[in-house]
């Protein structure tokens, strides 16, 4: 399958939008999840500085209770090493006068000769502004933190926590602490808190003063927190090892990853689906077109219509054989606009028994539709049920034949087997006279030779008489003469015979016999030939091939009356009838057989006056092509049959033919009427 | 005037009554004929002939006739380079009447409607034998002048051409770059060949030629 650059730019782009998305949510689930843990972090902090502040604050009161309990510098010391053995963090307990002159002193024992390296009296500038600060706010004071260096390389941040001396409202000296800073961060907090986290003062320019424990891993998240003390304020430094997190840290992005995972799929899926389509879609429109093609390059007319015989479909051949655009045509009903105008009463009925009957006949029936111009379309029609995929019947569909072509052939073969028939014809009754004419003038031409010569000899003066040659001369004329007689006797024959071929016959019959012929012209013309046989009329007797022809006759002139558009179609005068009827002898003459009487009439022009009275004139024709003889002939036809043929007026217009035949019921007519 | 006593009449109809008839008939005129059935017959007598007619002859000819049509022969005799000396009148019914027309207007040399006036008809044929004499003689004077100048040189019949453009002998001896004299004894020569006395002579020959 091929995509235009387009669509695989709109692919790109949505792929692109969906990653980035789920990138986004990764990061923000991640994000979410450091965020958790910093908050925690900077909580634990907070708790830890609260440690350590309560730590100091429990400290400040335990060192004043001391104070309380033992002014003497010799009841002092006791109670001292029990406080520093009991907090670490305090390096040394001192008893300062009023001039900073230690009275008494005691150091931690749990260091090894803090002050052994370098004297404490260095330290002194740190103590005495602590202290300045303690009696101005006469509370407990802190001095800033300094680093002081001890035996062997090694060195303590300290802090100095000086508490004046009070005694009757006389300042009697201080109490100096001197606070180790990774001893108050390995004493006073809670250590459920420090677990596997790194705690250390850190100036605030980020310097490390005293680490109580470090991570070692380099991704850490950190919190800070201010222990302000008065006179000096530390900052708290509390790392946390960053959580290694596996892609999926936790359930959320775990949800947000197959979640994103499973939009991946759909997308894909979306996207083979729609392959799948486009590939159905495009086979469907390869399918389309090949039956659009077919549809295209039939010849065969093919129409669809509905339960309510609404045009539904039609092909590019029906359109053309009814000269209607399709546009024209979809939705159309009854009557349908290629019936012909006088013909539609009988479609409507035709096709009313077609629905009631449900027997589509598989041959198809012939019909005639109309053109848009007017002109008439002979077809055959084909149709069968149209079921749709539920099996309804939802329809008709039909295939529509143009018969045109075939009718062409078919009327050129009538009209040669026509022309054929009549030439054999006028060959017995027309043409005959040309046979006997040259039949005749042979042996005319050699008696009026023989008689030339012979007056020749006798003129010719020259010698006697040739009278051997004369005789024969005159032999040779009397051979010829009969020559001449033997033809004429032959034509004789030849009526005679004629004669002798009458027999009974049905006028059914005879009609039947020229209705091919008369159809034929009759379609051509677009007229309808009616037949009106009276119910038990009797059966003539004639010579059938001769009146065969004289209906023929008739009937032709009758069509050759009604051209193409007089009368008009819509007039419903174009129809040509052929009535039979018996007429009854009269009442006194009862003994006579009846004759019969055919009538073909015809609503043409009618006869001018002039031309009824030459009608039957040999000769005298008022068709182009018309040799004259076609009525004669008739006449004398129906003549030798002892009957009479007759014209008149026709209502509305046009003209009537008549002609009587005699009854017959099997027994010969005498020969000669 | 007579025709030649040798001329020939040749009579094709399919009607052995009217031939004889008019066979008989020609007799009693002095005319000798001979008849053919049909027109394949007279085909074949046609094409036993060796050399072209040398007396006058006509032929009488049915136009109807049953296998090959009067009208059909006529037009192969059309093809026949020697067809103006065998004159053709056709013999028709009524009905052929238009054919023989048509035939006449393409060369035949009449047409007599049956049943004929029949002395008529002889002097007719009489008229085309005298046509068919005319025609023999001319074609006979055409081929002796043909002989006569086959029998010319190269350089004779050269100075034929200028002598009956009607140059004197000077001119002619200048184009032909040869003597006068030499022109004069051509010039001889070739009234001499052609059997005429002067230029005048020679050129009247050779235009009814």
């Amino acid at each position: 399958m091929k995509l235009p650059p387009r669509r695989w730019l709109l692919w790109g782009a949505l792929l692109a939008l969906v990653v980035s998305l789920l990138v986004v949510l990764v990061f923000l689930a991640a994000e979410y999840e450091q965020g958790r843990d910093q908050s925690a972090l900077e909580a634990d902090a907070a708790s830890v500085v609260s440690d350590i502040r309560n730590g100091l604050l429990r400290n400040v009161q335990t060192l004043q209770s001391l104070h309380s309990v033992s002014p003497s510098p010799f009841a002092w010391e006791a109670p001292a090493a029990e406080v520093l053995a009991l907090h670490r963090e305090l390096v040394r307990l001192e008893w300062r006068d009023n001039a900073f002159k230690p009275r008494v002193a005691r150091d931690s024992p749990y260091q090894v000769e803090p002050f052994g390296v370098l004297d404490r009296e260095q330290a002194l500038p740190d103590l005495r502004q602590a202290c300045d600060n303690a009696r101005r706010i006469s509370g407990p004071a802190y001095s800033p933190s300094y680093f002081w260096p001890m035996s062997g390389g090694r060195g303590l941040e300290l802090m100095e926590l000086c508490l004046p001396l009070v005694r009757g409202g006389q300042p009697v000296g201080f109490l100096v602490a001197t606070y180790s800073l990774p001893g108050l961060l390995a004493e006073l907090p809670n250590p459920d808190l420090l677990r596997s986290r790194g705690l250390a003062f850190t100036e605030a320019d980020g310097t490390r003063l005293a680490l109580h424990s470090s991570v070692s891993s380099r991704r850490t998240l950190v919190a800070s927190a201010l222990l302000d003390l008065p006179g000096h304020t530390l900052m708290l430094r509390l790392e946390s090892p960053r959580a290694v997190y596996a892609l999926f840290p936790n359930v959320l992005t775990a949800v947000v990853g197959v979640l994103s995972l499973a939009l991946l799929a759909v997308l894909g899926l979306l996207a083979r689906d729609i392959g799948r389509r486009q590939q159905a879609e495009h086979e469907l429109a390869q399918a389309l077109a090949f039956r659009k093609a077919m549809e295209d390059s039939l010849v065969t007319g093919l129409r669809a219509r509905d339960m309510d015989s609404r045009v539904t479909y039609v092909n590019p051949a029906f359109c053309q054989m009814v000269g209607f655009t399709a546009e024209q045509l979809i939705g159309t009903g009854l009557p349908a606009p290629w019936w012909p105008p006088e013909l539609v009463d009988e479609y409507q009925q035709r096709q009313a028994v077609r629905l009631a009957g449900q027997s589509l006949p598989r041959e198809g029936w012939e019909s005639v539709f109309q053109r848009s111009d007017g002109t008439r379309v002979p077809v055959l029609i084909i149709e069968a049920p149209l079921i749709d995929a539920r099996g309804e019947q939802t329809g008709y569909m039909s295939a529509i034949i143009d018969l045109t072509e075939q009718r062409r052939v078919e009327e050129i073969n009538r009209a040669s087997q026509d022309r054929l028939q009549a030439t054999a014809r006028l060959a017995t009754m027309g043409e005959m006279a040309s046979m006997l004419s040259h039949e005749l003038n042979q042996p005319l031409a050699a008696m009026s030779s023989y008689a030339t010569g012979s007056l020749n000899l006798l003129d010719d003066s020259q010698g006697p008489l040739p009278v051997a040659e004369l005789r024969q001369a005159m032999q040779r004329i009397a051979e010829q003469a009969e020559r001449a007689g033997r033809v004429i006797r032959s034509v004789a024959d030849f009526v005679r015979r004629r004669e002798q071929v009458r027999e009974v016959v049905a006028p059914a019959a005879l009609i039947e016999a020229v209705q091919p012929l008369m159809a034929l012209q009759a379609r051509k013309q677009g007229i309808r030939v009616v037949v009106d046989i009276e119910i038990a009329c009797p059966q003539v007797l004639c010579d059938r091939t001769m009146i065969e022809q004289v209906l023929l006759n008739l009937a032709r002139n009758g069509m050759q009356a009604m051209p193409e558009g007089d009368p008009s179609t819509r007039s419903g005068l174009r129809v040509l009838t052929l009535q039979v009827r018996a007429l009854r002898p009269p009442a006194d003459d009862a003994l006579r057989k009846p004759w019969v009487e055919f009538g073909v009439t015809d609503h043409g022009q009618g006869l001018s006056e002039d031309v009824a009275q030459k009608l039957f004139t040999p000769f005298f024709t008022t068709k182009v092509e018309g040799m004259g003889l076609g009525l004669s002939l008739c006449r004398t036809v129906i003549e030798q049959h002892g009957g009479q043929l007759n014209f008149d007026a026709a209502k509305p217009r046009g003209t009537v033919f008549r002609f009587t035949l005699p009854s017959g019921t099997g027994e010969r007519l005498s020969s000669a009427p | 005037m007579t025709p030649h006593p040798d001329a020939r009449i040749y009579l094709v109809d399919d009607d052995a009554g009217v031939r004889e008839a008019l066979a008989w008939l020609l007799r009693t005129r002095r005319l000798l004929s001979v008849g053919f059935d049909s027109a394949e017959a007279f085909l074949a007598e046609l094409q036993s002939w060796t050399r072209e007619p040398d007396v006058p002859c006509c032929l009488l000819l049915d136009v109807r006739m049953p296998g090959l049509s009067g009208l059909a022969l006529f037009e192969q005799l059309l093809a026949l380079p020697w067809q103006a000396a065998m004159p053709v009148i056709f013999l028709s019914g009524h009905a052929d009447v238009p054919t023989a027309v048509d035939a006449v207007k393409r060369g035949a040399f009449d047409f007599c409607e049956k049943p004929f006036s029949d002395n008529a008809l002889v002097d007719r044929v009489e008229q085309a034998l005298q046509r068919s004499a005319q025609e023999l003689a001319q074609r006979s004077a055409r081929r002796d002048m043909q002989q006569r100048m086959d029998s010319l040189t190269e350089r004779e019949r050269d100075v034929m051409r200028l002598v009956i453009e009607g140059l004197p002998n000077k001119l002619v001896a200048d184009q032909l770059n040869i003597s006068v004299r030499t022109v004069e004894v051509h010039r001889s020569r070739v009234f001499d060949k052609m059997g005429v006395k002067s230029a005048v002579e020679l050129a009247n020959a050779l235009r009814s030629a």
